[in-house]
């Protein structure tokens, strides 16, 4: 099947383009792309069977990959499967998802790391790389069988939300890793600070009564798995980094030349520990100082947080909003955004952790923690383009060029010859969140009846379509916009 | 989600004194005192809440509190029903919106909520059709004590406004000092938090949704310019959990010793939600002091939750 994606604005940060054209597909691969003024040489394409995708008002770039997604295949199939998953990332812009270890039984063998593997292959909707458990049954008392895990694939080795609190074999597994040239991929949660924890610990936890997750719980462990990673010479990657305090560890870290990648998540990105308040929110007197001073180069300030993202539609301690790392505060909002910017934070990564409704429609604090994050996870993300504090290239950056790095790989691109892994989405069209229609079993998210702008329109992994909405690009379909 | 709306309306469920105006605190005083003059009849019952039903979820221990709305409800003629999650459902694994949903079916009016979990007298308000009142939730709030609080000085003092209340202890784990901070700033009264640091924590969580309170670590700086102390609780495990040296140099720097107790005037009013740690937090001598109200508040929380259930359910 050949296809030639029409019209769109072609964003492809690992050519540094950024152009009007067309992308011409086929046997799975981009064959060529067609600025403007090559229209001439695309007539002889046309014929043999190519189907014609409209892409006019949209953005065409490479598929996204997601470093940090919980599929909970094998174990835990009533929250998400590896088809359910991988069909909500495809939904999302996805073609690459890491898949996070499973609780019960988890990826410490090289017999459930295949099962993922060809699961995924039979069933999923895009391409699954596995991160292998770091310790034995994820419970940080002995190392897993590391060389085993990356005979058999694993990208990487992680045991997911769950800090390694013994730093002594946190050195063993980075040196371990490193030897094998895979990244321990380290969660940071000092156990004992945050013991107890609901939510970020600050004026909102006192308000509320909340037991807190303070700040200093993930920076004490990130400055820790930094001084392991100095002194191993390993490669560290810091997962869904939340604080200001996190930031500003990992740009000195990186400024001195350790190996310290790190990504943050669309909602530690976007959504504060107010949101916890919910309803509350409305008679509560904002923060005094607003960190975020509206940045002058702001083009649209009417899309900032307030009007777009409404906490107070939520009830008070809705248990969507629990998610760990906690939602921190509008500083380190602002932090994790210029992180991201200056490329201290090399990606975005959904953290995507569904629950079932058993899970959440519980007491604040007994409540898992998790959001269901895959099928919103643009649109946040967009929301810094919106307000005007990063530019669309280096957005899509952080979604493609910035975690394929992270993983040692050349980048996910539309250069000729590359695996067709595209997405192609409307930056402009604003929709409702519905939770009940999301493809994810996990409808965990505080975002729903939120407006959000920035929709997925069509998504292709390797030369196929996984995924596309209404007829998009069809003679029929309505325009992008 | 509102638990009042704006408009003179009724209030539906009373989760946190955070959503009360000082004209309802006023108002809901008012009724209390009616109510005590109920409760100094021979027959301590009127026919108010007659065919309504209520339970008191107590997922919590609490004797005092649950003896206190039960006597309330009675008093009202109302039928109570007690469920205590002890030998109920609960241990058979059943959520709280199961129960809620069965307490519903079963055609309660009113559920009065103990629970250890902050928070979760919103989620059973989200599940319930009747009213909820909360009877103490995690470290979030305690309405009535905080409203008997109110009546209690009030009824002494003559007014809240203006009044100094040294609120001291272990105000972090304190949903008595939480909702005392709603009732007392929007009551007028001036209110100081002291305790030790670590029983605290920073002064901005506190001042950024209070802004008028002060905060103290030295209680014999402020001790002289109180006229009210509202002692809390200091649970003994706050020490095994590493938040205090030793419980006697709390008593040192924090108890409300005899020495102290010298030192307060003897218009001072002492104050205590019980129950009481006595040499500990607060010595007898300062527990048993004429100028101690502490069975007074007691006696008050009936007429207080008479107050509510009526405004509620009558």
């Amino acid at each position: 099947m050949r296809y030639l994606i029409k019209n769109g604005s072609i964003i492809d940060p690992a050519q540094r383009v950024a152009t009007v054209g067309d992308v011409l597909v086929s046997d799975g691969k981009v064959e060529r792309l067609f600025e403007i003024a090559d229209r001439a040489a695309e007539q002889h394409v046309l014929d043999d069977g190519v189907e014609i995708i409209d892409a006019r008002g949209a953005v065409v770039a490479p598929g996204f990959t997601d470093l940090h997604a919980y599929l909970r295949q094998p174990g835990e199939e009533h929250k998400e499967t590896i088809a359910s998953g991988t069909r909500a990332a495809a939904h999302g812009g996805f073609t690459t998802v890491c898949a996070m270890p499973t609780e019960h039984p988890t990826h410490d063998t090289a017999a459930t790391v295949r099962l993922v593997q060809e699961l995924a292959r039979r069933e999923g909707y895009v391409h699954v790389d596995v991160v292998g458990a770091l310790t034995v049954g994820r419970e940080g008392r002995a190392l897993a069988d590391l060389g085993e895990l990356a005979e058999a694939g694993c990208i990487a080795f992680s045991d997911g939300d769950r800090a390694l609190s013994d730093a002594a074999l946190m050195r063993h597994a980075l040196a371990y890793a490193a030897a094998l040239g895979l990244p321990v991929m380290s969660f940071c949660q000092e156990a004992r600070l945050s013991a107890g924890w609901a939510m970020h610990e600050g004026a909102v936890s006192t308000r509320l009564g909340l037991p807190g997750f303070p700040a200093a719980a993930e920076e004490a462990l990130i400055a820790r798995d930094i001084a392991l990673a100095e002194l191993t010479g390993a490669h560290l990657h810091i997962c869904q980094v939340s604080t200001a305090g996190g930031v500003a560890l990992i740009r000195a870290a990186r400024a001195r030349g350790a190996r310290v990648t790190a990504e943050v998540s669309p909602h530690h990105l976007t959504l504060t520990d107010r949101w916890v308040l919910g309803a509350l929110a409305a008679h509560d007197p904002a923060p005094k100082a607003p960190a975020r001073q509206r940045r002058q180069r702001n083009p649209h300030p009417e899309l900032g947080l307030p009007s777009w993202l409404d906490p107070t539609r939520l009830p008070p301690y809705d248990s969507s909003t629990r998610v760990c790392p906690p939602l921190r505060t509008e500083e380190d909002i602002e932090a994790l955004a210029e992180g991201l910017r200056d490329g201290t934070i090399d990606a975005i990564a959904t953290g995507h952790s569904p629950q079932s409704r058993v899970e959440k429609e519980c007491e604040y604090g007994l409540a898992a923690p998790g959001i269901s994050s895959l099928e919103t996870a643009l649109a946040l993300a967009l929301s810094l383009v919106h307000r005007g504090e990063m530019d669309m290239v280096d957005l899509v950056a952080r979604l493609t060029e910035g975690p394929a790095q992270v993983l040692g790989r050349s980048p996910a691109t539309l250069r000729p010859g590359a695996r067709a892994d595209i997405v192609i989405f409307d930056p402009d069209a604003a929709w409702t969140v519905d939770a009940m229609r999301f493809v994810s079993r996990g409808q965990n998210t505080p975002l729903h009846g939120q407006r959000l702008k920035g929709q997925v329109m069509l998504t292709m992994a390797g030369g196929k379509i996984v995924f596309r909405r209404n007829g998009f690009g069809t003679p029929d379909a309505a325009p992008a916009h | 989600m509102p638990t009042s709306s704006t408009e003179r309306s009724r209030r539906r469920h009373v989760i946190d004194l955070d959503d009360f105006s000082a004209t309802e605190i006023e108002e809901i005083l008012t009724t209390t005192e009616s109510m005590k003059e109920v409760l100094s009849r021979e027959i301590k019952q009127v026919p108010a809440l007659r065919g309504r039903t209520i339970v008191n979820m107590f997922y919590e221990d609490s004797t005092r509190t649950r003896i206190s709305f039960e006597l309330a409800a009675r008093a009202l003629s109302a039928n109570i029903v007690n469920f205590s999650a002890r030998g109920s459902s609960v241990e058979k694994g059943e959520s709280l919106v199961d129960t809620v949903r069965t307490l519903q079916a079963l055609g309660a009016d009113v559920v009065v909520i103990r629970h250890s979990q902050s928070g979760a007298p919103y989620l059973v308000a989200q599940h319930f059709r009747g009213s909820v009142i909360n009877a103490g939730d995690g470290r979030h709030a305690h309405p009535t004590q905080a409203l008997l609080d109110l009546y209690t000085m009030r009824e002494r003092l003559g007014q809240i406004r203006g009044v100094h209340v040294l609120i001291l202890g272990d105000v972090v784990h304190s949903r008595v000092a939480r909702s005392n901070l709603w009732g007392l700033t929007r009551m007028g009264a001036r209110v100081t938090l002291c305790g030790p640091a670590t029983l605290l924590g920073p002064p901005a969580y506190w001042t950024a949704t209070w802004p008028e309170v002060t905060i103290s670590y030295q209680l014999d700086e402020v001790l002289s310019s109180a006229d009210v102390v509202m002692v809390l609780r200091l649970q003994k495990e706050r020490q095994q959990a590493g938040l205090l040296p030793s419980l006697r140099e709390y008593t040192r720097l924090y108890g409300l010793t005899p020495e102290r107790l010298a030192r307060l005037g003897e218009r001072v009013l002492i104050m205590h939600p019980g129950p009481m740690n006595e040499g500990v937090e607060i010595s007898p001598e300062a527990a048993t002091a004429p100028n101690a109200v502490i069975e007074e508040q007691v006696t008050n929380g009936v007429a207080v939750r008479m107050a509510l259930l009526y405004r509620l359910a009558g």
